[in-house]
């Protein structure tokens, strides 16, 4: 029922009015006294207030009733003849003593629809603002999400953020990621006894036990005993009771696909409406993109500084090959030298047999070593070169007089075809031994006695060099002058599938011949990488049971010094 | 006869080193750390050390760099004997006065060779 009331001392009005609207269902009352009126509108205020405006302090009456309730509707009875300026300020409407009783009832009418307008407007108001505010306090929320890669700190700013947009009594956050063993994050208005801390623990056990049993049974079970409890109290003045447990509570887990990262419960002692729990689910939902993240990055550091360790590793076990092998090698190569100079026992021709069976394979052992550390240093940038012009003739040179000895013995014949008038190249001259002296090694330790090994040399266009299909797509040419050099045998020659792997590590051609021939698969690796420090190339040609022919170029002109 | 120290902590190699050396008629002085190696330079003043970097005590490089720097020593020749291949550790070596520089594993008749040439 509509409440009137009409503030007057004229007795006659009073009843007047009191009959015009008992009669038309009105809940009406009248008031002279000052201070009751206060009273009065102070604990309920009337849905509309008329004025006898005859009566005494209007003004102030008026500000007071404002003052409880700025949209309360205030008519003024007054004198058709005589309205007083202040009192329009104040008044939603006039009535007049003469008025006919319609015309009253009317006005009333007007002025309540205009007060539930008025009301519905200022709710809607209200609940606009406070959306705004839930928004806003998520946008923080999410802003500050992005800003850190700190698990322990997404988890602080999603509870800040639940706080901020839900304002709760207690959460329980159960944190898998933030230390080496779960953590339960008690965030809580007033202070919590031990044993509701317990009863809390052993509720978010239950809770995390039903999400996870879905996807990994058994494995995964949370103990109650070595779970760790982190409290932040706002008012430890005050206590909660286990009441606690009637509040309206909501749940959710911290999760983003197969990762769980823990879960969050929370307490309000009024009920949570539907755009709490969206709030709530929302931000339990945004905090796992950024711990997945950070939890990724972690790895990732991780990762890096496992690998930064096993780099320094290598590092150390290259320099203990370096020192360590090398030492006793020496030692040993010294000590067959002397036995094998004679100069302590005379040697019969067996020991001499076996004296030089050891040297020899000292010698190998000494090969390998090299090998594995030029390979080690090379791959870390490590290996010196020094740059110089040089004629590659000269390289070969050197070559055939080292190794046309080692190919007489195994009945071979090296021979070299050098073209007159090469242009010099920027090169170490000592590396391009290296290769070369490999290349002829190789090919003396895979031909069959009374066979022939040549090595030519030749300045070449790249646009005329011809490179086999197997090579074609890795070897990158520039377009100019190259010095070629080709070693060609006569051997047991490598099959096509093969010969892609031909510069891999450790790639020798599983067969017999090549297991006879002993080595470690490092030469040609070795040579590749030589040569591409110098921005040449290496490829080969090479038929079954026919031979091979190896070739690298050099560009003539290079930018290295 | 001509003296030559050897400073090793590798006894194997100073072995070797001074049957070879004795064989080409040297008398040879040996020491198995950087400490006893400096002290019986200064002792017995040879004409020539054949010297190890990596020892315990006093290393190859503080050794030479003691005897190239002082006026009594500084004529003595001095061999650097090490498993050491990286160029820098070469630069090291010349920059600290030796006179050459040799690689492990090396071959006993090259050294007796060098020791021949510095001491001709």
């Amino acid at each position: 029922m509509t409440r009137i009331l009409f503030i007057s001392d004229n007795s006659q009005k009073v009843d007047y009015f009191n009959s015009v609207f008992k009669k038309n269902s009105y809940d009406f009352s009248s008031l002279s006294d000052e201070k009751l009126i206060y009273e009065i509108i102070s604990a309920e205020m009337p849905d509309i207030i008329i004025i006898d405006s005859s009566f005494n302090n209007i003004k102030l009456i008026n500000k007071k009733i404002k003052s409880v309730n700025e949209n309360s509707i205030i008519i003024f009875l007054t004198n058709p003849n005589k309205i007083e300026k202040e009192i329009v300020k104040y008044a939603n409407a006039f009535i007049t003593e003469d008025m006919s009783e319609d015309l009253i009832l009317s006005t009333i009418s007007v002025n309540l629809r205009m007060k539930n307008a008025l009301e519905m407007l200022s709710n809607s108001n209200k609940d606009l603002a406070d959306s705004l505010y839930r928004l806003n306090a998520l946008y923080d929320t999410s802003s500050r999400f992005s800003g850190t890669l700190d698990k322990a700190k997404l988890i602080q700013f999603m509870i800040e953020g639940m706080d901020k947009a839900l304002s709760f009594s207690l959460t329980c956050t159960l944190s898998l990621c933030t230390e080496a063993t779960p953590v339960l994050i008690l965030d809580s208005l007033y202070e919590l006894s031990d044993e509701l801390i317990e009863a809390l623990k052993l509720r978010t056990v239950l809770n995390y036990n039903s999400i996870n049993k879905e996807e990994k049974p058994e494995d995964k079970q949370l103990d109650i005993t070595t779970l760790k409890v982190i409290k932040h109290v706002k008012y430890p003045a005050s206590r909660f009771t286990f009441n606690l447990f009637q509040y309206d509570n909501m749940f959710a887990p911290i999760s983003l696909g197969e990762n769980l990262f823990g879960c969050v419960e929370i307490f309000k002692e009024t009920s949570f409406t539907a755009e709490d729990s969206t709030c709530f689910q929302t931000i339990a939902q945004q905090v796992a993109l950024p711990l997945k993240s950070a939890t990724l990055y972690q790895e990732l550091i991780e990762t890096n500084q496992k690998l930064e360790k096993l780099e320094r590793l290598k590092s150390e076990f290259i320099s203990i090959v370096s020192h360590e092998l090398r030492t006793p090698l020496t030692s040993i190569k010294n000590s067959l030298d002397i036995l094998m100079s004679g100069k302590c026992i005379e040697l019969n021709s067996n020991a001499e047999k076996f004296l030089s069976m050891a040297m020899r394979n000292v010698q190998r052992l000494s090969g390998i070593i090299n090998d594995l550390l030029d390979l080690s240093k090379i791959e870390a940038g490590k290996m010196d070169f020094h740059f110089a012009p040089t004629n590659i003739n000269t390289v070969i040179g050197y070559v055939k007089s080292a190794l046309s000895e080692v190919a007489k013995t195994k009945g071979l014949k090296l021979t070299t075809k050098e073209s007159d008038n090469l242009p010099d190249i920027t090169a170490d001259s000592q590396r391009l031994e290296q290769v070369l002296t490999n290349l002829v090694s190789n090919a003396i330790k895979f031909t069959p006695e009374d066979k022939e090994i040549t090595i030519s040399s030749s300045l070449v266009n790249s646009k005329d060099i011809q490179i086999n299909e197997y090579f074609k797509d890795s070897i990158i040419l520039k377009n100019t002058d190259y010095i070629m050099v080709c070693v060609k045998d006569e051997g047991i020659g490598i099959e096509g599938k093969d010969l892609l792997h031909a510069f891999d590590k450790f790639a020798q051609i599983e067969n017999s011949l090549s297991r006879k021939a002993g080595g470690t698969g490092l030469g040609l690796p070795i040579a590749k990488q030589l040569l591409e420090a110098h921005q040449g190339a290496i490829w080969c040609d090479s038929e079954l049971h026919k031979g091979s022919k190896f070739y690298f170029v050099i560009p003539v002109s290079t930018n290295l010094n | 006869m001509k003296k030559i120290l050897i400073v090793d902590d590798e006894q194997d190699i100073v072995e070797s080193l001074k049957f070879v050396l004795e064989a080409a008629d040297f008398t040879c002085y040996c020491a198995y750390n950087g400490e006893d190696g400096l002290r019986l330079a200064k002792e017995i003043i040879p004409d020539l050390i054949i010297l190890d970097v990596m020892m315990p005590k006093i290393n190859g490089y503080k050794i030479s760099r003691l005897l190239k720097y002082d006026a009594k020593y500084k004529n003595i020749p001095i061999l650097m004997v090490t498993a050491r291949s990286q160029e820098e550790d070469k630069l090291i070596g010349e920059e600290t006065g030796a006179d050459e520089y040799i690689t492990k594993p090396f071959e006993l008749d090259e050294v007796v060779k060098k020791v021949e040439e510095y001491l001709k």
